[in-house]
């Protein structure tokens, strides 16, 4: 008989039936060990975060001059400025760290990454077969399951509807995501919008279940068992359906509200606009418990952008900025910190209405961790020398973070660290107890330095 | 299950306990706070078994942390984890080890069967699962099956379903869904087959294999959770595509596809065409057709004009910079915002000619403003037109006659009519034109959906026909009258709930979802003969040769042998086999990897699964995915270098494959390869000689010193010998690495470094290092095979001798595959030679080993492997590896031969080379020099059970030379092509196909062909048994 467990571990491949979700593969929450979940939400950005756009413009003397110089150096936030287009966290300094000095040469940099900057891995401009692995976000999915196991939410390339994404739930395997706030609503709260959608898949489950049950008379065997399997795995699925039609009074009271210039994937609504109704759907998707793991690329170098300060009745692309080309008068430079402050905005916003919703003795904020880094590395063209992360971590998270500018001993030297080492230390200290995720950096081998293992300065 | 020496053949009912010794032990399980676990016992006879065999380690000494004399004390899952770990072991004969006393084989038995019964009682035995993994074929005694011993046993394979593969999964979507995929052959684009990309989206495909070497694709894999998820969503994407965009697609020819699905929808089809061509219509021409319905009182109908607010352009502060988007992107930018259309032809059309810049833009603004553009929209076409008109305007008059005019052209007079009756009805003042036309789609679309409500569901007959033909075009055959009932049933239900179009693509997925669209079948039918065998049904035989051989469906020829009764006898069999294996008119991608790579020489014309075989079995498309340094590699272009290396490795491969004599022999022994080379000796020649003429030309004229009036005086040279981007009738034209005459001196002095030192034949790789590849991609796989490319001897006709090698096993590709990023890996390389070559077994790793090879900065790899392996607890294992991959040392990681190690560490470095070239060229080397040591590749060869092979060897080459002649080489891999062919492990009754396979390569002169026919026409393929429960 199969049973749950035998049921999840076998089903970690590809979407589901109910909502062309891009994960629906997990339905049973498995709370953490207090009952509440750890919830990861990765934001990608594109054209690269200057590492001294990071540096801390309070500095000391020689804190600048190992910043500058790419030496280890760890500053406790209270006390400094944030640089300004970070000020937007400035009251949560508390539960963020500026993480400087990860290396992503194993991933694929220049203008884009896809997939690679989550999998560690060369990408070859996305083909399908170079997709190595399971990328970090789902691995962390798998160990906190939920009813969509993992969303993923992206404006890039400025589509709409449901579209391929950059995460894999498995080797040569590529997601879907959500790419407007309408659709994402639509289909994470389908059981509530459209029921009649889950209804007539069930049908069709019944009648498989049905047909495939009647032969099992006819056989023996590991034939038998083969046919009982599968007739199983149907009725899971069924299950999985019914239940999550049951949970739809409780997810009504969590279906987010998006104006109508959102309608037909909003091609009018401004870039603010737009990331803010994303943020709305993607924290009332957490609030209903519909998944743990989500990742959000705010944007790519495809992704249209009007609305902001200095360029409101301009529509400027992300790949010109990066290259110093401008619209509307305005330098490209501003533009640039522009679109940054908009996406502090957003991880401000989501830590403010995760702190508001009480949870346990506490806040969902508390087990939450927010990553926000680019996909490409430390430039427009970026070569993955550097890959830095702003991260906003909860008090209950279980790493070693919070209230720090941490910068690791650059690559090829003793002490480096690697984006591999980054997620493996998200795994280990969430259960997977993974000797290394990612492929290595060819440099460290070559110098034969160590770079297997989590970051032991931040293990709890 | 077939005859084999394994658990259920044992005589339970003699160990059955008759006086037991109850070893039960509550305390431990109650410590641990569990329940009491089920009683244990050994009988009085196993216990002095275990006694005599186990007990010495394995009491309270507990050695390895294994005790067996309480087992009663364990909680039931650690007791039967304990109970499968020591049937594995007495089982696969690593216990007790071989310096103990040795069991006799009835006491072996005896313990096994009593282990096989404890184990049953809970069904908890996993020995079972993993023999029927083809990591674990290699424990049925190699001896016993060539033997001749059991050779009288009869062949046979259960009845089974077998997971279809990641390749057949993309065959069938790709047939489905009218997928064409093509590709370069010969240097002519090609239709093939084995495609994995969609031209619209993506499918997810839940049928990978995993990447091992040797046999990859078995029938021991179930459909799980997993699958079916994936397979939900592929289900759901497929019909979509299917309904939404390849009916309609095809709805208007002569042979439209999926008839039936077109009747169905045809009335909506017909309904969405009309509603299609009305927007159109209505989106260029709304304008005049108000005006002429409503005359004069159409300015008054128009909403009130209200411009957009841009807001101002700021100004710059001290220092800082503007730097305006260049051209390119603001026309992007205009195409995007879909507002090119109609820039371009006002500004190209002489009426509006005489418009100023400022006049544009408020023509512009009006027809976007009352067409009803959203006023953000219309406020970023304004802010480009602000920065750009005069720009705008150059390219429309340098593409004036490019851009087409909209031509006003009335529908036929009924369409109009429509038009018109529906604009009276819903205009109303202030509309925008965008309103109106919302309000007349939805006007009609309401009347459609009525019409389409009134005409009634699909009648019965019609139901019928696209069971039929969905049934037919997903699962290949029809649905049987029982069947046909039950769908009828169902889309009849769908029709009711979700409508017409929903409902075929519902019935799709149905159709997509059942477990026969993801299982082959392989079922015997018909009367049994004296063993109880049947013969596979001849439906089922079709597919299960036509899998074997390729991932597609039968083709034509074996569908109608299936059909008329011809696919019931041995000789049947033969015939198709032997046809099939002659079919030349087939072009398949190799490799779906490669492919991603837009590698172009990866088209084969052989039997797809024949070439894989071999790929799969050597494993060297693995090089593909193994992560290199390319400073280490010594240059740039890696990644083309590898692609080369395993697309020439298939070169190779295909070559001796076509030749087929002496198939294994000359896979494991020759001394002649492909290096950069497409196969064609003749287009290589040519490009050779072409480059010994420009050299023989150019040699002796001073070419160095050439400016534009000396290199003018040999045009007629240069237009007969075009050289790489240089315009002999504009020598200051170029490229972006120079111009004509800088253009040609690069190319010049590559030649020159390649012919001065006495080469014969000069490989035709780029003239000079420059963007992408004026001939053939991929010439720094001379780096691979050790060469330099200035000092190479490359041969136009090829295959051709290559010192140093000899094989597959010293091929760079396979060499690459079986490697550490950045070390080469002598155990795995050796532990390949074992078990693929020698059919040897080597036990798993024991999971407290820590597996790793100590760092030594001035030793070689090998002295540090042997170090860590040549002791008492690891070399009873590393033995039957080590000496065997030792002799690989000869090559490095990259697969190079070498008589030196680099000791590639800090503190050995001799020379610090740059990381990046500054002028990247054909001859750069980054390596860093190191101290080196010499190589030792000496090694040793066992189990061949001949005494003139086995021994000491000096190198790889030694080795493959020995190994080419190995009669029991032969035999494993035939017992290889077994497994995959047969998609099983053999068993002792499988003795005669095995035997028979053998001598049919024998008698053939060494053909591989007659191997696959032997196997394919054997008892072990055609003859099928029903599994016992």
């Amino acid at each position: 008989m199969i049973n749950r467990r035998h049921f999840l571990k076998h089903s970690a491949l590809g979407a589901g039936a109910m909502a062309l979700a891009p994960s629906f593969h997990q339905l049973f929450a498995a709370p953490g060990a207090n009952g509440i979940p750890k919830r990861f939400i990765f934001i990608r950005k594109s054209s690269g975060i200057r590492p001294l756009e990071m540096a801390l413009p309070s500095f000391s003397k020689t804190d600048k001059a190992l910043d500058e110089k790419k030496q280890a150096l760890e500053v406790d936030l209270d006390g400094h400025e944030l640089p300004n287009w970070l000020r937007g966290l400035e009251s949560h300094k508390a539960n963020l760290t500026l993480l400087q000095g990860l290396s992503a040469k194993m991933s694929e940099n220049i203008h884009y990454s896809f997939s690679s900057v989550m999998g560690c891995f060369k990408s070859n401009r996305n083909t399908l077969s170079a997709i190595k692995r399971t990328t970090i976000d789902f691995e962390l999915a798998k160990l906190f399951p939920s009813p969509f196991g993992h969303v993923e939410l992206s404006f890039a390339q400025g589509r709409t509807g449901i579209v391929s994404g950059y995460s894999a739930p498995a080797p040569q395997t590529r997601n879907y995501c959500y790419a407007d706030p309408e659709t994402a609503r639509n289909e994470l709260f389908k059981s509530v919008l459209n029921p009649e959608a889950v209804n007539s898949d069930n049908d069709m489950l019944s009648f498989l279940q049905s047909k495939e049950g009647l032969k099992i008379s006819g056989i023996q065997g590991p034939e038998k068992r083969r046919q009982e399997m599968q007739v199983d795995s149907i009725d899971v699925i069924r299950k999985r359906n019914r239940k999550l039609l049951g949970m739809s009074e409780s997810l009504a009271k969590h279906l987010p509200e998006l104006e109508p210039v959102h309608a037909d994937g909003g091609l009018n609504a401004s870039t603010p606009e737009k990331q803010a109704a994303m943020t709305r759907v993607l924290v009332a998707a957490l609030r209903a418990g519909l998944t743990n793991v989500v990742t959000y690329t705010i944007d790519d170098l495809g992704t249209p952008i009007t609305g902001l300060p200095g360029n409101e009745t301009d529509r400027v692309g992300i790949h010109p900025l990066g290259h110093d080309e401008a619209f509307g008068g305005v330098p490209a430079w501003k533009t640039r910190e522009q679109i940054r402050i908009s996406h502090v905005n957003q991880i401000k916003t989501i830590v403010e209405e995760l702190k508001a919703t009480p949870e346990g003795p506490g806040t969902m904020f508390d087990h939450t961790m927010i990553m926000y880094f680019p996909e490409n590395g430390e430039t427009h063209h970026g070569i993955g020398l550097e890959s830095p992360f702003v991260i906003m971590a909860g008090d209950q998270c279980q790493l070693d973070l919070g209230g720090r500018y941490v910068r690791l001993p650059v690559l090829g030297v003793e002490g480096h660290k690697t984006l591999g080492n980054w997620y493996t230390t998200l795994l280990n200290a969430h259960g997977n107890p993974i000797e290394h995720y990612g492929d290595l950096d060819l440099e460290m081998a070559r110098k034969k330095l160590d770079q297997v293992g989590p970051i032991k300065q931040f293990m709890g | 299950m077939p005859y084999l020496p394994d658990l259920r053949s044992l005589p339970f009912s003699a160990v059955l306990p008759t006086l037991l010794i109850i070893l039960t032990g509550g305390a431990r399980a109650e410590e641990n706070g569990t329940q009491s676990p089920p009683p244990f016992a050994y009988s009085d006879k196993i216990f002095d078994l275990v006694e005599t065999y186990c007990l010495d380690c394995h009491d309270e000494t507990q050695k390895g942390d294994i005790r067996l004399d309480d087992l009663g004390a364990l909680a039931l899952t650690k007791r039967l984890d304990l109970l499968n770990r020591v049937q594995e072991q007495v089982y696969f004969r690593h216990m007790p080890p071989p310096k103990k006393e040795q069991p006799v084989e009835h006491e072996r038995q005896a313990l096994l069967a009593f282990l096989s019964a404890e184990l049953a009682k809970n069904d908890a035995s996993t020995l079972e699962g993993k023999l029927q993994k083809p990591e674990f074929g290699n424990y049925v005694d190699h001896d016993k099956l060539f033997s001749g011993e059991y050779r009288d046993l009869p062949p046979f394979t259960d009845d089974r379903r077998w997971l279809i593969s990641e390749f057949i999964f993309n065959a069938k979507f790709q047939r489905i869904l009218l997928n064409r995929t093509t590709a370069l052959w010969n240097k002519k684009r090609v239709e093939v087959m084995g495609g994995i990309n969609f031209r619209d989206f993506s499918l997810t495909n839940p049928f990978l294999l995993p990447e091992t070497s040797g046999v990859r694709y078995y029938a021991n894999e179930d459909l799980t959770g997993g699958h079916l998820s994936s397979m939900l969503t592929n289900a759901q994407k497929a019909s979509q595509y299917l309904t939404e965009t390849l009916v309609p697609k095809h709805r208007k020819s002569k042979t439209p596809f999926l008839p039936t699905v077109v009747e169905i929808l045809e009335l909506e089809e017909t309904h969405l065409a009309l509603l299609a061509s009305r927007r159109e219509f209505l989106n260029h021409h709304i304008e005049r057709i108000c005006a002429e319905i409503h005359g004069d009182r159409h300015e008054e109908l128009l909403p009130t004009f209200v411009p957009v607010v841009l807001k101002p352009l700021p100004t710059l502060q001290d220092g800082e910079k503007y730097k305006r988007a260049p051209m390119n992107v603001s026309t992007n930018m205009l195409k995007k915002l879909e507002a090119d259309r109609l820039v371009y032809h006002t500004l190209s059309d002489p009426d509006f000619a005489h418009l100023s810049d400022d006049e544009f833009r408020e023509y512009c603004e009006r027809i976007w403003f009352f067409r009803g553009d959203h006023e953000r929209t219309i406020q970023s076409r304004m802010a480009l037109l602000r920065e750009y008109v005069p720009d705008f305007r150059e390219i429309a008059e340098q593409n004036s006659r490019k851009i087409k005019k909209i031509v006003y052209q009335p529908l036929p007079d009924e369409e109009m009519l429509a038009i018109r009756e529906a604009i009276l009805k819903h205009r109303k003042k202030g509309d925008f034109y965008s309103e109106i036309i919302e309000k007349c789609l939805s006007d009609w679309e309401d009347r459609f959906a009525r019409q389409r409500e009134e005409a009634g569901p699909p009648s019965d007959d019609l139901f019928a026909r696209l069971i039929d033909e969905l049934s037919l075009l997903i699962l290949e055959r029809s649905p049987t009258p029982v069947e046909a009932n039950d769908y009828l049933s169902l889309v009849k239900t769908y029709t009711n709930k979700l409508g017409r179009r929903k409902a075929v693509q519902k019935l799709m997925q149905t159709f997509i979802l059942a477990s026969e669209f993801v299982y082959r079948s392989e079922f015997g039918t018909g009367p049994a003969d004296e063993h109880g065998r049947r013969m596979l049904s001849p439906r089922d035989a079709s597919y299960a040769l036509a899998y074997a051989l390729t991932d597609q469906s039968p083709d034509e020829e074996l569908i109608m042998a299936a059909q008329s009764g011809r696919l019931t006898t041995r000789e049947d069999y033969e015939r198709e086999v032997k046809r099939m294996l002659a079919r030349r008119d087939i072009h398949t991608l190799i490799d779906p990897v490669l492919a991603d790579k837009n590698w172009q020489d990866n088209v084969t014309q052989l039997p797809i699964r024949k070439l894989r075989f071999f790929r799969e079995f050597f494993g060297y498309p693995a090089a593909l995915k193994i992560f290199k340094d390319e400073k280490r590699f010594g240059g740039d272009r890696l990644a083309n270098a590898t692609n080369r290396v395993v697309s020439e490795a298939d070169r190779l491969v295909g070559y001796l494959l076509e030749k087929d004599q002496n198939v294994i022999e000359e896979l494991l022994g020759t001394e002649k390869f492909y290096v950069y080379h497409d196969g064609n000796n003749e287009r290589m020649t040519e490009a050779s000689e072409k480059i010994k003429r420009i050299y023989a030309y150019f040699k002796d004229t001073g070419w160095e010193h050439f400016g534009y009036p000396e290199l003018a005086k040999h045009i007629e040279f240069l237009r007969q010998e075009p050289m790489r981007s240089i315009n002999p009738d504009n020598l200051k034209s170029g490229n972006r690495q120079g111009d004509g005459l800088k253009l040609f001196k690069k190319s010049l002095t590559s030649i020159t470094a390649r012919l001065d030192k006495g080469q014969q034949d000069a490989p035709p790789f780029d003239l000079y290092r420059g963007y992408g590849s004026d001939f053939m991609p991929g010439e720094n796989v001379a780096k691979l095979w050790g060469f330099r490319k200035d000092h190479w001897t490359w041969s136009a006709s090829q295959p051709a001798a290559v010192a140093n090698r000899k094989g597959m096993l010293t091929h760079p590709a396979w060499l690459m595959a079986f490697a550490f990023n950045t070390e080469t890996d002598p155990v795995r390389r050796g532990k390949f030679v074992r078990e693929k070559l020698l059919a040897g077994t080597i036990p798993d790793i024991p999971i407290t080993v820590d597996a790793q090879i100590p760092e030594d900065h001035h030793q070689t790899l090998r002295n540090r492997l042997a170090s860590a392996t040549e002791n008492d607890d690891c070399w009873k294992c590393h033995e039957l590896m080590n000496p065997l991959g030792y002799a690989f040392e000869c090559y490095d990681d990259f697969g190079r031969f070498r008589t030196e190690e680099s000791l590639e560490y800090p503190e050995n470095l001799i020379e610090k080379r740059p990381d990046e070239a500054k002028d990247r060229n054909h001859l750069i080397d980054l390596r860093d020099i190191y101290q080196t040591l010499p190589v030792d590749a000496s090694g040793h060869l066992t189990g061949t059970g001949e005494d003139v092979l086995d021994g000491k060897v000096q190198n790889a080459v030694d080795l493959a030379g020995r190994l080419a002649k190995s009669r029991r080489v032969r035999q494993s891999i035939i017992r290889h092509a077994f497994r995959y062919f047969l998609g099983r492990n053999e068993v002792l009754s499988d003795s005669k196909t095995l035997i028979d396979a053998e001598l049919a390569y024998l008698e053939s002169g060494g053909s591989f062909d007659a191997v696959i026919v032997s196997l394919l026409t054997s008892d072990s393929f055609i003859y099928r048994k029903a599994p016992e429960n």
